[in-house]
């Protein structure tokens, strides 16, 4: 509107004012010297005049006449607008279309993106002709590629991913050596390349290549509801209990409430409700399921679409999780016997995937070792090498007391959490935590909780019974669910017969987290902190046998079982092994490069440098490709290499490492290769990223209603081959208003005050 | 079902001693009641209690000539008293120790629960009722250890025919020597020992998760044997030091494996 109003009053748009310098064609003394005769016999004329007037009236007279003298003066002057404008024919103008699968959706009056290029950018269309009148077209279709196009029929709207930087760069790059004018842009602007733009913008801006972007689609849905993220681990044990949070996000859906599912390949494993906020909010669900089939699973995360919906596929994600069917190693050492020995053995032993060996200390100098894989096993006692330690991927430590380690181990103890990525956990004794002398070691650092220094001075014993309940944290933590649902899971909590404690813990670190606390004291029952590349576990409890033998406990109830399962099972979750390999994402484009990263450490977890890593990618066909992974420089046991996934399917990822001819270890990780639905997640058109391209190369931004000015445009702000141009300004509408208005002013003044 | 072979004396100190030994057992347990005991009973803290149970000799069948011999009581509580002190000498327990050695409670007690060894003398004595059978099975089945101890002959018919009441598809499977409840703590290297009643052969009888001989054993009889009356009399000098060491590599280990299996 603006614009229409300032092209009717300045018979130019502001564009032109904003690229042209004023300047005045006629000589400009002989226009000055009859603007100042003219003045100097209006002021006389005035100054003899008098009959009825007043002094004020003759000046005001005279300043209007003035005024009009002024305005017929400029226009004397013959005032122009000088211009650079392209030379029409001899130019060429880059026209680059987005052709990926959000062109296709019809967010605007229920019309897909695509026909505007298809109604006004396809030969015969408007745009297309007024561009055609003054340029020669260079055509590019870009999508997760970029490709010169003969025409726009080439055009197919089904690319999975929009690279807007580097369809720039491809552009810039192919029209270079020739008089390039400008690149427009058309596109819904949703960019969702893993790279910045402002690399590919340096070099056009660096050219002086204006970038014209035209934006398509509606900055905002009306009604749309998007599954915006879903967060789960790469990797989890078979049977292990996930909790997974889905972002849910909505347009127009304001107190709805909708149901998300997690589907393992098809079948549906986990369902929750959500009531929608305001629109924009975000709001959090909280999945919870099994993974109960081993290998490489796709859970699939949807959301029921709604009725008038503009888009449906952005309520379904997908994540690929391995789900791994091997035994993961805990070491349990106890110092004295004790019941939690048995019924924790009696938690765990159905579980396939957790073994956890025992250590029972039964009198002094004599132990007890329980379900050790070899005979040799802890044969001499707690370990007292890291490589002995390191072999198991978690720790618990029960009523033993600090001293009864050496100092060395104790510092190993440490590093087992520390540099090894194990899991430590410690219970409840009059033999742990201060009570056994660990405030002031190196143990004390890693747990979540603050030691009381004084608690080994052998004050009176502390006792207490209580009951547990959870914490908000607690509440929804996958260590800590107990029960089918979270609510469920927060009632059994606090209906479970009371434990007792002896060591009197009421402060976690800074850094850690408590799930559980007793009702009535203030007591941490259970908390834990990430600590290096591992985490501790502080469990002061004596006796969770006690959910399992209590009196009110039925037979059949499998809490105790299910909380030892669960807890123990995360204490091991994510514990890298010697060797390790992961890929950036779980999914990628077919034809895309994949950079597989191995990590190689010795059995002290100490990082190989020079190791011989090879990795064997099995393709969906059976076919093999070996890549010898190459250390990376950049950090102490990382080994790089690429392939590429030509083929959709699903794709292993081996990973072994040699020392000589002695095998380290092997990891292996699977891949997805699909095409990707990122361009219908937050597919509204991008103005911001728009504006930013057409600011920062001196081009413009255009919507469907304003891309008329398209050419014109291009015509004065373009490079290549120019020509000066002057342009009449003497003959604005604006001037011809004001002498008018002047005039009927000293009319209108004379009418009013009686001296016509 | 082991049967009864005889009735040949004991040998050498059995003759000497089971008169006295009857004597000093009801000196000990004379005047004990049901009232009497309970209120002796600790709280639970966390510690190993050693637990007898307490039953109901009903039906006029009292185990000796003395009205007020209580059977479930033999050995009590010095049998306790003797052995948890031993525990807490040469293992790591930390048993609870007062002047009556442990707790006594009913079979249907929720407080026994909280104590998941129980010990019981007598069982041939033993009818328990219906609720007494349904809260012990309930207490094995969540995980409790049953030890069994000072029965002979024909009071195993007794013994089994409750049992099966308590768990009715449990069988009660001999004991073999290789067993881990046998080298739980101490090495014990022979199941024979110096028969108790009347030469009759010792024997040790348990009931298996799944009735499996190689999976964890819930339950342990002393068939023929009394190895309570060893810990009882272990500091008397009536009993020669061998059979009461033996006696507490018994008890030693019935517990330590119960602890951790």
């Amino acid at each position: 509107m603006f614009e229409a109003i300032f092209e009717f009053l300045f018979k130019y748009r502001p564009l032109v004012f904003e690229q042209g310098d004023f300047a005045i064609r006629a000589p400009w003394a002989i226009a000055l010297a009859a603007a100042v005769a003219a003045g100097a016999l209006t002021l006389r004329t005035y100054g003899r005049v008098r009959g009825n007037s007043r002094p004020l009236d003759r000046g005001v007279l005279a300043a209007i006449r003035l005024g009009a003298i002024a305005v017929v003066a400029f226009c004397l002057l013959q005032p122009v607008v000088v211009l650079s404008s392209v030379v029409p024919q001899q130019n060429f103008l880059g026209v680059l279309v987005d052709d990926s699968r959000s062109m296709q959706i019809a967010d605007r009056d229920e019309t897909e993106r695509l026909r505007f290029v298809e109604d006004r950018l396809r030969a015969g269309g408007d745009l297309r002709t007024a561009l055609e009148e003054r340029f020669a077209l260079r055509f590019f279709g870009f999508s997760t590629e970029t490709d010169r196009l003969g025409d726009l029929d080439e055009l197919t709207y089904r690319g999975t991913r929009t690279q807007l930087g580097q369809a720039l760069e491809r552009a810039h790059e192919e029209l270079t050596g020739v008089p390039l004018s400008g690149l427009v842009v058309v596109t819904d602007g949703a960019d969702n390349a893993d790279g910045g733009l402002g690399e590919s913008l340096l070099p056009i801006q660096a050219a002086g290549i204006p970038v014209f972007t035209v934006g398509l689609g509606r900055e905002t849905f009306d009604r749309d509801i998007q599954l915006s993220r879903v967060e789960t681990p790469r990797r989890v044990l078979r049977g292990a209990a996930l909790v997974v949070d889905a972002v849910v996000t909505h347009r127009g859906y304001r107190g709805e409430t909708v149901t998300v599912q997690v589907e393992d390949e098809g079948r549906i494993v986990g369902t929750e409700e959500v009531e929608l906020g305001g629109a924009g909010e975000p709001r959090t669900v909280r999945l919870r399921f099994t993974a109960a089939e081993e290998g490489p699973r796709l859970f699939t995360f949807r959301v029921s679409p709604r009725p008038g919906e503009m888009v449906t596929q952005n309520n379904v994600r997908d994540a690929l999780i391995l789900v791994e069917n091997h035994s993961e190693k805990v070491l349990y050492f106890e110092g004295e016997p004790r019941f939690e020995v048995k019924f924790l053995r009696r938690a765990v032993a159905d579980d396939e995937n957790l073994h956890v060996s025992i250590l029972q200390r039964t009198a002094e100098n004599k132990f007890m070792r329980l379900d050790v894989e070899d005979a040799d096993d802890l044969v001499g006692g707690f370990p007292t090498t890291r490589a002995e330690l390191y072999r198991y991927s978690g720790l618990v430590l029960g009523s033993i007391e600090a001293n009864y380690f050496t100092p060395d181990q104790l510092r190993m103890i440490a590093d087992f959490v520390n540099d090894r990525g194990g899991g430590l956990m410690m219970l409840g004794s009059q033999r742990s935590f201060a009570e056994g002398g660990y405030a002031g070691t190196p143990v004390a650092d890693v747990l979540p909780v603050v030691l009381d220094e004084r608690g080994a001075d052998g004050e009176e014993d502390f006792f207490v019974e209580v009951a547990v309940e959870t914490t908000r944290a607690g509440a929804t933590h996958a260590a800590t669910q107990i029960a089918e649902t979270e609510e469920l899971s927060v009632d059994r909590w606090s209906e479970l017969p009371p434990i007792t404690i002896v060591n009197p813990i009421t402060e976690v670190k800074p850094a850690a987290t408590a799930l559980l606390t007793s009702a009535a004291d203030d007591l941490v029952v259970l908390a834990f902190q990430r600590y290096g590349a591992g985490k501790s576990l502080a469990f002061p409890v004596q006796d969770s046998w006690m959910w399992q033998m209590h009196a009110d406990i039925a037979v059949d109830d499998m809490t105790h079982e299910t909380f030892w399962r669960r807890m123990l099972r995360w204490l091991v979750d994510g514990v890298p092994d010697q060797v390790t390999v992961e890929l950036p994402a779980d999914q990628v484009e077919p034809g895309e490069s994949v950079t597989i990263l191995a990590t190689v450490g010795d059995a002290n977890f100490e990082e190989i440098n020079n190791s011989a890593v090879i990795a064997s990618v099995t393709h969906p066909d059976g076919d093999f490709t070996d890549r010898r992974m190459e250390w990376t420089a950049e950090a102490d046991g990382e080994y790089r290499a690429t392939f590429i996934a030509p083929t959709e399917g699903f794709y292993e990822v081996r990973v072994e490492a040699l020392s000589g001819d002695e095998l380290i270890g092997e990891d292996v990780t699977y891949l997805q290769v699909a095409p990707s639905d990122a361009e219908y997640y937050d597919s509204t058109m991008r103005t911001a990223l728009l504006d930013r391209i057409a600011e920062e190369t001196g081009g413009r931004r255009y919507t469907p209603e304003t891309v008329d000015s398209l050419a014109d445009d291009v015509q004065f702000v373009g490079g290549g081959v120019t020509v000066v141009e002057e342009r009449d300004l003497w003959d604005m509408p604006a001037l011809l208003l004001l002498l008018g208005t002047l005039v009927l002013g000293e009319w209108g003044y004379r009418r009013f005050r009686g001296l016509a | 079902m082991p049967v009864s072979t005889g009735r040949r004396l004991g040998r050498r100190w059995a003759a000497v001693v089971a008169g006295a030994a009857a004597l000093g057992a009801l000196a000990a347990t004379a005047g004990l009641a049901v009232a009497d005991v309970a209120p002796c009973n600790t709280a639970y803290t966390g510690q190993l209690v050693f637990v007898r149970l307490r039953y109901d000799a009903a039906q006029g069948r009292r185990c000796g000539p003395f009205p007020q011999f209580i059977t479930w009581a033999h050995d009590y509580p010095r049998a306790e008293r003797n052995l948890t002190r031993i525990l807490e000498s040469v293992t790591y327990i930390d048993p609870f120790q007062g002047p009556y050695g442990g707790n006594v409670l009913a079979l249907d007690d929720p407080e026994l629960h909280k104590f998941p060894i129980a010990y019981m003398s007598e069982p041939g004595h033993w009818y328990p009722s219906e609720a007494e059978v349904l809260g012990l099975r309930r207490y094995v089945e969540k995980g409790g250890f049953l030890i069994f101890d000072d029965f002979w002959g024909a009071h195993w018919e007794n013994f089994e025919a409750q049992m099966r009441r308590v768990l009715p598809d449990a069988r009660l499977l001999p004991v073999e020597l290789a067993h881990p409840v046998f080298q739980s703590f101490f090495e014990i290297e022979s199941l024979e020992m110096e028969p108790m009643y009347y030469g009759l052969p010792v024997e040790f009888h348990g009931v298996f998760e799944d009735n499996d001989p190689a999976g964890r054993l819930i339950a342990i009889a002393n068939y023929n044997n009394d190895i309570g009356e060893y810990w009882e009399y272990s500091d008397t000098g009536w009993v020669p030091i061998d059979l009461s060491n033996e006696a507490y590599k018994f008890g030693v280990n019935y517990l330590m494996y119960a602890m951790t299996h």
